[in-house]
């Protein structure tokens, strides 16, 4: 076996959640530029600021507007999402997360939930429509990244920073390259570690997130919190990005179809803590 | 006379092909020995099981479990 490599690591707070970026064979500089693209991307897709250009794009009002390339992609990623997931991904639940009282940072904590407003969400393809260099989202629809858009940056993050790195966005993540020892990035799932090369993984979870009997996975079925009976899982597929997706679709499928589902969609996967509802 | 016995021949021989292929088709639905399984189909044994902290982490054949310490974990954020 080959000796380990040096492992350069960098962890920082951003994305509302904690970041770590490794890399062996790249100088410690370059982590620190990937922070700054972290918090740059953040900054365009956060809802929570005014100025962002999601927050732009929901108060177009059913205008098209220019959007960066970065966007473009973003948005022609979580239709392709909607679409591989049934619609059970789905990126239009703005007003359903109001509705639950995430109407801010949870470090600032939740609003009252008015869950009589939430409704089933609407088709994603009906309400958004996206096109070079632009998007239109329907008056009445409102976006949030926040359940696809970590996944989504660990993956750029790391064709970015270098040929042997690892990019972890609370726990979505992404390994590229052979890893310290030449085996791959060893990264623990569920409780055991698991060896990746060129594979990402995440979790979706109902237990963080989470204040009284509201939590922030919204099931587009009801556009209420998810109670399927699964309370999380955590996904290993050939990116971060397909990850987060698989996870979240099997947790919305609950305890029946999901072991089936993952069966048929992951590299590897744990399901913890199902539950009666 | 000669044509009607082709004729009835052929259609015996297909009648007994169409037959034989059928019970064969349906007493052989899957085939454990084929390269390309649907994974979906071997839900509960594609891959190896490992029983962890409050579950069942299953990995499949492209991921290898490791028995070094994680850099880094998946985790609900």
């Amino acid at each position: 076996m080959p000796p380990e490599s040096a492992i350069e690591s960098h962890h920082f707070e951003a994305l509302g959640t904690s970041c770590s970026l490794f890399s062996v064979g790249r100088p410690y500089d370059r982590l620190m530029e990937g922070e700054l693209c972290v918090r740059r991307l953040g900054a365009r897709f956060t809802r929570f600021s005014a100025e962002s250009e999601l927050s732009r794009l929901n108060a177009s009002a059913g205008r098209w507007i220019a959007i960066g390339e970065e966007m473009e992609a973003m948005l022609r990623d979580a239709l392709r999402a909607y679409e591989k997931s049934g619609g059970l991904v789905n990126i239009a639940v703005l007003g359903s997360m109001m509705a639950a009282g995430y109407t801010r940072p949870l470090s600032q904590g939740p609003t009252v939930a008015v869950l009589e407003s939430a409704r089933p969400l609407p088709a994603l393809p009906d309400v958004l429509q996206v096109r070079d260099g632009g998007a239109r989202l329907h008056p009445r629809a409102g976006l949030d990244l926040g359940g696809v858009a970590k996944g989504w940056m660990a993956d750029r993050l790391c064709a970015w920073l270098g040929p042997n790195v690892l990019a972890n966005l609370g726990g979505d993540l992404m390994a590229r390259g052979d890893g310290p020892g030449c085996d791959g990035w060893p990264v623990g799932l569920g409780g055991v570690t698991v060896m990746l090369r060129d594979q990402g993984a995440a979790t979706s979870s109902v237990r963080r997130r989470k204040w009284g009997a509201m939590h922030h996975l919204i099931d587009p079925r009801s556009g209420l919190p998810a109670r399927t009976g699964v309370e999380e899982v955590s996904v290993v597929a050939a990116t971060s990005f397909e990850a987060e997706v698989v996870a979240k679709t099997a947790l919305l499928l609950g305890r029946e179809a999901a072991p089936t589902y993952c069966a048929a969609h992951a590299l590897a996967w744990w399901l913890g803590g199902s539950r009666d509802d | 006379m000669r044509a009607l016995f082709l004729k009835a021949g052929a259609t015996a021989i297909t009648v007994v092909a169409t037959v034989a292929s059928a019970l064969y088709v349906s007493s052989h639905l899957k085939n454990p020995s084929a390269p390309l399984q649907p994974s979906v189909l071997n839900a509960n044994g594609n891959g190896s099981a490992v029983t962890a902290l409050g579950g069942t982490v299953t990995v499949g054949p492209s991921v290898r479990p490791g028995n070094t310490q994680p850099v880094t974990s998946t985790y609900a954020s």
